[in-house]
Protein backbone atom coordinates (compact mmCIF):
# COMPACT_ATOMS: atom_id res chain seq x y z
CA UNK A 1 0.00 0.00 0.00
CA UNK A 2 2.47 2.48 0.94
CA UNK A 3 4.68 1.16 -2.34
CA UNK A 4 1.66 2.34 -4.29
CA UNK A 5 1.00 5.53 -2.58
CA UNK A 6 4.76 6.66 -3.08
CA UNK A 7 4.69 5.31 -6.78
CA UNK A 8 1.28 7.20 -7.17
CA UNK A 9 3.38 10.31 -6.04
CA UNK A 10 6.24 9.86 -8.17
CA UNK A 11 3.56 9.32 -11.34
CA UNK A 12 1.60 12.33 -10.11
CA UNK A 13 4.68 14.75 -10.11
CA UNK A 14 5.87 13.37 -13.49
CA UNK A 15 3.07 13.86 -15.21
CA UNK A 16 2.27 17.42 -13.56
CA UNK A 17 5.71 18.46 -15.06
CA UNK A 18 5.13 16.82 -18.37
CA UNK A 19 1.38 18.49 -18.38
CA UNK A 20 3.05 21.85 -17.68
CA UNK A 21 6.02 22.05 -19.29
CA UNK A 22 6.56 19.44 -21.70
CA UNK A 23 2.75 19.18 -23.61
CA UNK A 24 1.95 21.79 -26.18
CA UNK A 25 -0.32 24.79 -25.35
CA UNK A 26 -3.85 24.07 -27.32
CA UNK A 27 -4.58 26.92 -30.14
CA UNK A 28 -7.56 28.41 -29.70
CA UNK A 29 -7.84 27.54 -25.27
CA UNK A 30 -4.47 28.07 -24.47
CA UNK A 31 -3.09 27.97 -20.92
CA UNK A 32 -6.37 26.88 -19.19
CA UNK A 33 -6.42 23.87 -21.27
CA UNK A 34 -3.60 22.39 -19.14
CA UNK A 35 -6.44 21.66 -16.11
CA UNK A 36 -7.50 18.89 -18.56
CA UNK A 37 -4.10 16.35 -16.92
CA UNK A 38 -6.22 16.83 -13.66
CA UNK A 39 -9.68 16.85 -15.05
CA UNK A 40 -9.96 13.85 -17.60
CA UNK A 41 -7.93 11.28 -14.57
CA UNK A 42 -10.44 12.46 -11.88
CA UNK A 43 -13.84 12.09 -13.63
CA UNK A 44 -12.17 8.24 -15.11
CA UNK A 45 -11.09 7.70 -11.44
CA UNK A 46 -14.47 8.46 -10.20
CA UNK A 47 -16.25 6.56 -12.23
CA UNK A 48 -14.23 3.89 -11.31
CA UNK A 49 -14.86 4.09 -7.84
CA UNK A 50 -18.42 3.83 -8.68
CA UNK A 51 -17.76 0.67 -10.40
CA UNK A 52 -16.32 -0.29 -7.07
CA UNK A 53 -18.60 0.76 -4.62
CA UNK A 54 -21.55 -1.14 -7.37
CA UNK A 55 -19.43 -4.23 -7.28
CA UNK A 56 -19.05 -4.06 -3.34
CA UNK A 57 -22.73 -3.51 -2.77
CA UNK A 58 -23.98 -6.32 -4.90
CA UNK A 59 -21.10 -8.71 -3.97
CA UNK A 60 -22.16 -7.69 -0.15
CA UNK A 61 -25.93 -8.26 -0.28
CA UNK A 62 -25.33 -11.49 -1.70
CA UNK A 63 -22.39 -12.76 0.18
CA UNK A 64 -23.23 -10.73 3.58
CA UNK A 65 -19.82 -10.48 4.48
CA UNK A 66 -18.65 -7.13 5.96
CA UNK A 67 -15.27 -7.01 3.30
CA UNK A 68 -17.71 -6.32 0.72
CA UNK A 69 -19.15 -3.70 2.65
CA UNK A 70 -15.94 -2.14 4.11
CA UNK A 71 -14.92 -2.00 0.19
CA UNK A 72 -18.07 -0.31 -1.26
CA UNK A 73 -17.95 2.26 2.12
CA UNK A 74 -14.65 3.17 1.59
CA UNK A 75 -15.16 2.95 -1.98
CA UNK A 76 -18.18 5.61 -1.81
CA UNK A 77 -15.45 7.91 0.13
CA UNK A 78 -13.08 8.11 -2.61
CA UNK A 79 -16.21 8.63 -4.98
CA UNK A 80 -17.72 11.88 -3.70
CA UNK A 81 -13.62 12.97 -2.92
CA UNK A 82 -13.18 12.87 -7.25
CA UNK A 83 -16.18 13.65 -7.79
CA UNK A 84 -16.04 17.02 -6.22
CA UNK A 85 -12.22 17.03 -7.71
CA UNK A 86 -13.82 16.63 -11.22
CA UNK A 87 -16.25 19.08 -10.72
CA UNK A 88 -14.33 22.12 -9.20
CA UNK A 89 -11.62 21.57 -11.96
CA UNK A 90 -14.15 21.44 -14.61
CA UNK A 91 -15.50 24.84 -13.10
CA UNK A 92 -12.32 26.26 -13.16
CA UNK A 93 -11.82 25.10 -16.78
CA UNK A 94 -15.18 25.78 -17.82
CA UNK A 95 -14.76 29.83 -16.58
CA UNK A 96 -11.99 31.55 -19.01
CA UNK A 97 -12.99 28.58 -21.77
CA UNK A 98 -16.70 28.99 -22.27
CA UNK A 99 -16.98 32.45 -20.21
CA UNK A 100 -19.00 30.52 -17.37
CA UNK A 101 -18.45 28.03 -14.07
CA UNK A 102 -21.29 26.27 -14.47
CA UNK A 103 -23.61 25.19 -17.64
CA UNK A 104 -26.48 22.41 -17.34
CA UNK A 105 -25.19 19.84 -20.15
CA UNK A 106 -25.59 16.49 -19.63
CA UNK A 107 -22.20 15.22 -18.53
CA UNK A 108 -21.76 18.01 -15.80
CA UNK A 109 -25.31 17.54 -14.74
CA UNK A 110 -25.41 13.56 -14.68
CA UNK A 111 -21.87 14.57 -12.31
CA UNK A 112 -23.44 16.61 -9.93
CA UNK A 113 -25.94 14.33 -9.44
CA UNK A 114 -24.45 11.73 -8.63
CA UNK A 115 -22.29 13.67 -6.04
CA UNK A 116 -25.75 14.69 -4.84
CA UNK A 117 -26.72 10.56 -4.43
CA UNK A 118 -23.18 9.61 -3.35
CA UNK A 119 -23.38 12.19 -0.47
CA UNK A 120 -26.91 10.88 0.53
CA UNK A 121 -24.78 7.22 1.10
CA UNK A 122 -22.49 8.70 3.21
CA UNK A 123 -24.99 10.38 5.66
CA UNK A 124 -27.02 6.86 5.17
CA UNK A 125 -23.69 5.67 6.50
CA UNK A 126 -23.66 8.58 9.42
CA UNK A 127 -27.01 7.98 10.63
CA UNK A 128 -27.62 4.42 10.40
CA UNK A 129 -24.26 2.35 11.82
CA UNK A 130 -24.01 -1.67 11.79
CA UNK A 131 -25.57 -3.85 9.61
CA UNK A 132 -28.54 -1.85 9.22
CA UNK A 133 -27.00 1.14 7.87
CA UNK A 134 -24.49 -1.77 5.66
CA UNK A 135 -27.57 -2.83 3.85
CA UNK A 136 -29.14 0.75 3.25
CA UNK A 137 -26.24 2.14 1.72
CA UNK A 138 -25.99 -1.18 -0.72
CA UNK A 139 -28.89 -0.74 -1.79
CA UNK A 140 -28.26 2.98 -2.38
CA UNK A 141 -24.84 1.99 -4.56
CA UNK A 142 -26.74 -0.18 -6.69
CA UNK A 143 -30.10 2.21 -7.77
CA UNK A 144 -27.02 4.90 -8.01
CA UNK A 145 -25.15 3.49 -10.64
CA UNK A 146 -28.39 2.24 -12.14
CA UNK A 147 -29.79 5.61 -12.70
CA UNK A 148 -25.93 7.15 -14.10
CA UNK A 149 -28.22 6.36 -17.66
CA UNK A 150 -31.20 7.36 -17.07
CA UNK A 151 -29.71 10.94 -15.82
CA UNK A 152 -27.67 11.02 -18.58
CA UNK A 153 -30.22 10.19 -20.82
CA UNK A 154 -32.44 12.80 -19.24
CA UNK A 155 -30.06 16.07 -19.17
CA UNK A 156 -29.09 15.15 -23.27
CA UNK A 157 -32.96 15.93 -23.45
CA UNK A 158 -31.90 19.33 -21.83
CA UNK A 159 -28.89 20.72 -24.04
CA UNK A 160 -25.34 19.58 -24.49
CA UNK A 161 -22.19 21.82 -24.10
CA UNK A 162 -19.06 19.53 -22.90
CA UNK A 163 -16.94 18.14 -25.54
CA UNK A 164 -18.04 14.74 -27.04
CA UNK A 165 -15.43 12.10 -25.98
CA UNK A 166 -11.91 12.72 -27.57
CA UNK A 167 -9.93 9.32 -26.66
CA UNK A 168 -11.96 6.65 -26.07
CA UNK A 169 -14.23 6.99 -29.51
CA UNK A 170 -15.05 4.48 -32.47
CA UNK A 171 -12.57 6.76 -34.59
CA UNK A 172 -9.54 6.65 -32.48
CA UNK A 173 -8.18 9.60 -30.62
CA UNK A 174 -9.10 12.77 -31.45
CA UNK A 175 -6.29 14.36 -29.04
CA UNK A 176 -3.04 15.37 -30.29
CA UNK A 177 -0.32 12.70 -30.15
CA UNK A 178 1.62 15.01 -27.58
CA UNK A 179 -0.94 15.75 -25.55
CA UNK A 180 -1.51 11.90 -24.56
CA UNK A 181 1.55 10.84 -22.74
CA UNK A 182 1.27 12.83 -19.78
CA UNK A 183 -2.42 13.06 -19.84
CA UNK A 184 -1.90 8.81 -20.01
CA UNK A 185 0.59 9.51 -16.94
CA UNK A 186 -1.57 11.21 -14.72
CA UNK A 187 -4.83 8.68 -15.68
CA UNK A 188 -2.49 5.51 -13.91
CA UNK A 189 -1.39 8.26 -11.60
CA UNK A 190 -5.07 8.68 -10.71
CA UNK A 191 -5.86 5.71 -9.93
CA UNK A 192 -3.05 3.77 -8.36
CA UNK A 193 -3.58 6.75 -5.55
CA UNK A 194 -7.13 5.72 -5.66
CA UNK A 195 -6.44 2.04 -5.07
CA UNK A 196 -3.75 3.22 -2.73
CA UNK A 197 -6.02 5.38 -0.54
CA UNK A 198 -8.74 2.66 -1.34
CA UNK A 199 -6.90 -0.17 1.04
CA UNK A 200 -5.88 1.75 3.52
CA UNK A 201 -9.65 2.97 4.01
CA UNK A 202 -10.60 -0.69 3.85
CA UNK A 203 -7.86 -1.47 6.50
CA UNK A 204 -9.16 1.32 8.52
CA UNK A 205 -12.47 0.09 8.94
CA UNK A 206 -11.27 -3.61 9.10
CA UNK A 207 -9.41 -2.18 12.16
CA UNK A 208 -12.49 -0.46 13.65
CA UNK A 209 -14.61 -3.42 13.27
CA UNK A 210 -12.06 -5.44 15.43
CA UNK A 211 -11.82 -2.70 17.84
CA UNK A 212 -15.75 -2.54 18.49
CA UNK A 213 -16.09 -6.22 18.23
CA UNK A 214 -13.85 -6.51 20.72
CA UNK A 215 -15.51 -3.60 23.06
CA UNK A 216 -18.90 -5.35 22.38
CA UNK A 217 -17.38 -8.95 23.39
CA UNK A 218 -16.37 -7.55 26.56
CA UNK B 1 -50.97 -10.97 -6.11
CA UNK B 2 -53.91 -11.30 -3.96
CA UNK B 3 -51.63 -10.41 -0.77
CA UNK B 4 -50.72 -7.24 -3.09
CA UNK B 5 -54.31 -6.52 -3.22
CA UNK B 6 -55.25 -6.89 -0.02
CA UNK B 7 -52.58 -4.92 1.94
CA UNK B 8 -53.53 -2.47 -0.41
CA UNK B 9 -57.27 -2.53 0.70
CA UNK B 10 -55.65 -2.46 4.21
CA UNK B 11 -53.69 0.96 3.50
CA UNK B 12 -56.44 2.65 1.63
CA UNK B 13 -59.11 1.64 4.55
CA UNK B 14 -56.59 2.94 7.34
CA UNK B 15 -56.20 6.28 4.66
CA UNK B 16 -59.77 6.61 4.53
CA UNK B 17 -60.46 6.06 7.87
CA UNK B 18 -58.27 8.68 9.44
CA UNK B 19 -57.67 11.09 6.18
CA UNK B 20 -54.34 11.81 7.86
CA UNK B 21 -52.13 11.63 4.83
CA UNK B 22 -54.69 13.05 2.08
CA UNK B 23 -55.67 16.20 4.73
CA UNK B 24 -51.51 16.86 5.04
CA UNK B 25 -50.21 16.10 1.73
CA UNK B 26 -53.91 17.91 -0.33
CA UNK B 27 -53.53 20.40 1.95
CA UNK B 28 -49.64 21.24 1.39
CA UNK B 29 -49.70 20.38 -2.34
CA UNK B 30 -53.13 23.27 -2.66
CA UNK B 31 -50.86 25.85 -0.05
CA UNK B 32 -47.49 25.32 -2.59
CA UNK B 33 -49.69 26.31 -5.88
CA UNK B 34 -50.42 29.59 -4.03
CA UNK B 35 -47.41 29.92 -2.70
CA UNK B 36 -45.56 29.31 -6.12
CA UNK B 37 -48.76 31.09 -8.09
CA UNK B 38 -48.50 34.39 -5.82
CA UNK B 39 -45.02 34.89 -6.93
CA UNK B 40 -45.22 34.01 -10.97
CA UNK B 41 -48.03 32.78 -12.83
CA UNK B 42 -47.88 32.28 -16.55
CA UNK B 43 -48.18 29.29 -18.61
CA UNK B 44 -44.44 29.25 -18.84
CA UNK B 45 -43.67 28.09 -15.02
CA UNK B 46 -46.34 26.16 -14.83
CA UNK B 47 -44.88 22.63 -15.82
CA UNK B 48 -42.19 23.34 -13.31
CA UNK B 49 -44.34 24.70 -10.79
CA UNK B 50 -46.95 21.71 -11.12
CA UNK B 51 -43.90 19.15 -10.37
CA UNK B 52 -42.56 21.34 -7.34
CA UNK B 53 -45.79 20.36 -6.46
CA UNK B 54 -46.14 16.95 -6.85
CA UNK B 55 -43.03 15.99 -6.01
CA UNK B 56 -42.85 18.04 -2.00
CA UNK B 57 -46.88 16.61 -1.76
CA UNK B 58 -45.24 12.77 -2.41
CA UNK B 59 -42.42 13.09 -0.17
CA UNK B 60 -44.14 14.36 2.75
CA UNK B 61 -46.74 11.53 2.13
CA UNK B 62 -44.67 8.79 1.84
CA UNK B 63 -42.46 9.12 4.46
CA UNK B 64 -45.31 7.58 6.03
CA UNK B 65 -45.45 4.77 3.88
CA UNK B 66 -44.40 2.14 6.19
CA UNK B 67 -44.07 4.47 9.16
CA UNK B 68 -48.01 3.77 9.94
CA UNK B 69 -47.81 0.49 9.90
CA UNK B 70 -45.74 1.66 13.63
CA UNK B 71 -45.09 -1.61 16.12
CA UNK B 72 -47.27 -3.92 13.14
CA UNK B 73 -44.69 -3.53 11.25
CA UNK B 74 -43.28 -6.85 12.40
CA UNK B 75 -46.31 -8.40 12.30
CA UNK B 76 -46.53 -7.55 8.28
CA UNK B 77 -42.85 -9.09 8.18
CA UNK B 78 -43.84 -11.83 9.88
CA UNK B 79 -47.23 -12.41 7.49
CA UNK B 80 -46.42 -15.32 4.78
CA UNK B 81 -46.13 -12.70 1.89
CA UNK B 82 -43.54 -12.24 -0.93
CA UNK B 83 -41.49 -8.85 0.22
CA UNK B 84 -41.98 -7.87 -3.91
CA UNK B 85 -45.50 -8.20 -3.08
CA UNK B 86 -45.15 -5.82 -0.08
CA UNK B 87 -43.49 -3.43 -2.30
CA UNK B 88 -45.88 -3.36 -5.03
CA UNK B 89 -48.70 -2.55 -2.56
CA UNK B 90 -47.46 0.19 -0.61
CA UNK B 91 -45.73 1.69 -3.91
CA UNK B 92 -49.86 1.88 -5.32
CA UNK B 93 -51.03 2.90 -2.21
CA UNK B 94 -48.92 5.50 -2.82
CA UNK B 95 -49.27 6.27 -6.19
CA UNK B 96 -52.95 6.74 -5.64
CA UNK B 97 -52.09 9.04 -3.04
CA UNK B 98 -50.29 10.99 -5.51
CA UNK B 99 -52.96 10.74 -8.13
CA UNK B 100 -55.26 12.45 -5.62
CA UNK B 101 -53.40 14.74 -5.38
CA UNK B 102 -52.44 15.42 -8.63
CA UNK B 103 -56.72 15.70 -9.56
CA UNK B 104 -57.33 17.87 -6.96
CA UNK B 105 -54.22 20.49 -7.77
CA UNK B 106 -54.75 20.43 -11.42
CA UNK B 107 -58.29 22.49 -11.27
CA UNK B 108 -56.29 25.50 -9.64
CA UNK B 109 -53.44 25.19 -11.57
CA UNK B 110 -56.23 25.94 -14.50
CA UNK B 111 -57.20 28.47 -12.65
CA UNK B 112 -54.56 30.45 -11.73
CA UNK B 113 -51.74 29.08 -14.03
CA UNK B 114 -52.93 28.57 -17.49
CA UNK B 115 -56.46 28.02 -19.26
CA UNK B 116 -54.49 25.07 -21.61
CA UNK B 117 -54.57 22.72 -18.70
CA UNK B 118 -58.37 21.86 -19.70
CA UNK B 119 -57.67 21.64 -23.35
CA UNK B 120 -54.82 19.11 -22.97
CA UNK B 121 -56.15 17.57 -20.36
CA UNK B 122 -56.52 14.25 -22.02
CA UNK B 123 -52.90 13.94 -23.24
CA UNK B 124 -51.40 15.40 -19.61
CA UNK B 125 -52.85 12.32 -18.03
CA UNK B 126 -49.90 10.98 -19.74
CA UNK B 127 -47.07 12.40 -18.13
CA UNK B 128 -48.86 13.08 -14.84
CA UNK B 129 -49.89 8.85 -14.78
CA UNK B 130 -45.96 8.03 -16.21
CA UNK B 131 -43.97 10.91 -13.42
CA UNK B 132 -46.07 9.72 -10.48
CA UNK B 133 -45.54 6.18 -10.84
CA UNK B 134 -41.87 7.13 -11.05
CA UNK B 135 -42.18 8.95 -7.96
CA UNK B 136 -43.87 5.90 -6.34
CA UNK B 137 -41.96 3.34 -6.95
CA UNK B 138 -38.43 5.13 -5.68
CA UNK B 139 -40.67 6.93 -3.13
CA UNK B 140 -41.60 3.68 -1.35
CA UNK B 141 -38.16 1.62 -1.75
CA UNK B 142 -36.04 4.52 0.01
CA UNK B 143 -39.13 5.26 2.55
CA UNK B 144 -38.61 1.41 3.63
CA UNK B 145 -34.95 1.83 3.52
CA UNK B 146 -34.76 4.72 5.74
CA UNK B 147 -37.96 3.54 8.04
CA UNK B 148 -35.52 2.50 10.61
CA UNK B 149 -33.01 4.64 10.58
CA UNK B 150 -32.87 8.33 12.82
CA UNK B 151 -34.18 11.62 10.77
CA UNK B 152 -36.45 9.13 8.23
CA UNK B 153 -38.14 12.78 7.54
CA UNK B 154 -35.12 14.76 6.24
CA UNK B 155 -33.43 11.58 4.80
CA UNK B 156 -36.13 10.91 2.23
CA UNK B 157 -35.82 13.92 0.00
CA UNK B 158 -32.50 14.06 0.45
CA UNK B 159 -31.94 10.45 -1.15
CA UNK B 160 -35.18 10.36 -3.26
CA UNK B 161 -34.56 13.71 -5.11
CA UNK B 162 -31.05 13.19 -6.81
CA UNK B 163 -32.64 9.69 -8.27
CA UNK B 164 -35.94 10.83 -9.50
CA UNK B 165 -33.90 13.83 -11.48
CA UNK B 166 -34.68 11.83 -14.69
CA UNK B 167 -38.73 11.99 -13.44
CA UNK B 168 -38.78 15.13 -13.17
CA UNK B 169 -36.51 16.91 -16.08
CA UNK B 170 -38.84 14.12 -18.84
CA UNK B 171 -42.07 14.70 -16.82
CA UNK B 172 -41.53 18.89 -16.97
CA UNK B 173 -40.16 18.99 -20.40
CA UNK B 174 -43.79 16.88 -21.69
CA UNK B 175 -45.53 18.51 -19.31
CA UNK B 176 -44.71 22.02 -21.07
CA UNK B 177 -44.72 19.94 -24.82
CA UNK B 178 -48.37 19.05 -24.27
CA UNK B 179 -49.57 22.52 -22.64
CA UNK B 180 -47.59 24.06 -25.84
CA UNK B 181 -50.16 22.16 -27.84
CA UNK B 182 -47.30 20.14 -29.58
CA UNK B 183 -48.61 16.51 -30.66
CA UNK B 184 -47.96 13.53 -28.70
CA UNK B 185 -44.89 11.88 -31.30
CA UNK B 186 -43.54 15.31 -30.37
CA UNK B 187 -42.79 14.53 -26.80
CA UNK B 188 -42.16 10.75 -27.62
CA UNK B 189 -38.79 10.74 -25.82
CA UNK B 190 -39.72 12.36 -22.93
CA UNK B 191 -42.60 9.91 -22.33
CA UNK B 192 -39.88 6.76 -23.55
CA UNK B 193 -38.10 8.04 -20.62
CA UNK B 194 -40.29 7.96 -17.80
CA UNK B 195 -41.33 4.71 -19.29
CA UNK B 196 -38.18 3.26 -18.89
CA UNK B 197 -37.49 4.54 -15.56
CA UNK B 198 -40.89 3.28 -13.93
CA UNK B 199 -40.14 -0.17 -15.73
CA UNK B 200 -36.20 0.02 -13.90
CA UNK B 201 -37.33 0.89 -10.74
CA UNK B 202 -40.35 -1.23 -10.15
CA UNK B 203 -38.11 -3.85 -11.27
CA UNK B 204 -35.03 -3.27 -9.25
CA UNK B 205 -37.27 -2.00 -6.20
CA UNK B 206 -39.06 -5.21 -6.33
CA UNK B 207 -36.20 -7.27 -6.12
CA UNK B 208 -34.10 -5.39 -3.68
CA UNK B 209 -37.28 -4.61 -1.05
CA UNK B 210 -36.25 -8.32 0.21
CA UNK B 211 -33.35 -6.61 1.94
CA UNK B 212 -35.09 -3.18 2.85
CA UNK B 213 -37.10 -4.88 5.16
CA UNK B 214 -35.01 -7.43 6.63
CA UNK B 215 -34.56 -7.50 10.07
Amino acid sequence: MRLLLILGAVLMLVGATWALVGAPTEALQGLPQRIMYIHVPSVITAYTALLVVFAGSVLYLWRREARWDRLAHSAAELAVLFISMTLLTGAIWGKPVWGTWWTWDARLTTTLILWFIYVGYLIVRAWAPGARGARAAAVIGIIGVLDIPLIHWSAILLRTLHPQPTIFRPEGPALPASMIPPLAINNVAFLITFVALLILRVRQERTLGTLIDALEGQ
Amino acid sequence: MKATLLLVVKDLRLEWRTREMITTAGLLAFLLVIVLGATRSDPETAPAAMWVTFTFGATLGFTRTLALERDHLTALLLAPIDRGAIFLAKALANWLLLAVVQVMSIPVFGALFTERVWIHLPALALPLVLGGIGLAATGTLFAGLIVQTRLREALLPILMLPVTLPVLIAAVSATAGILDGQSLSAIGAQLKLLGAFDILFITASWMLFEVVLEE
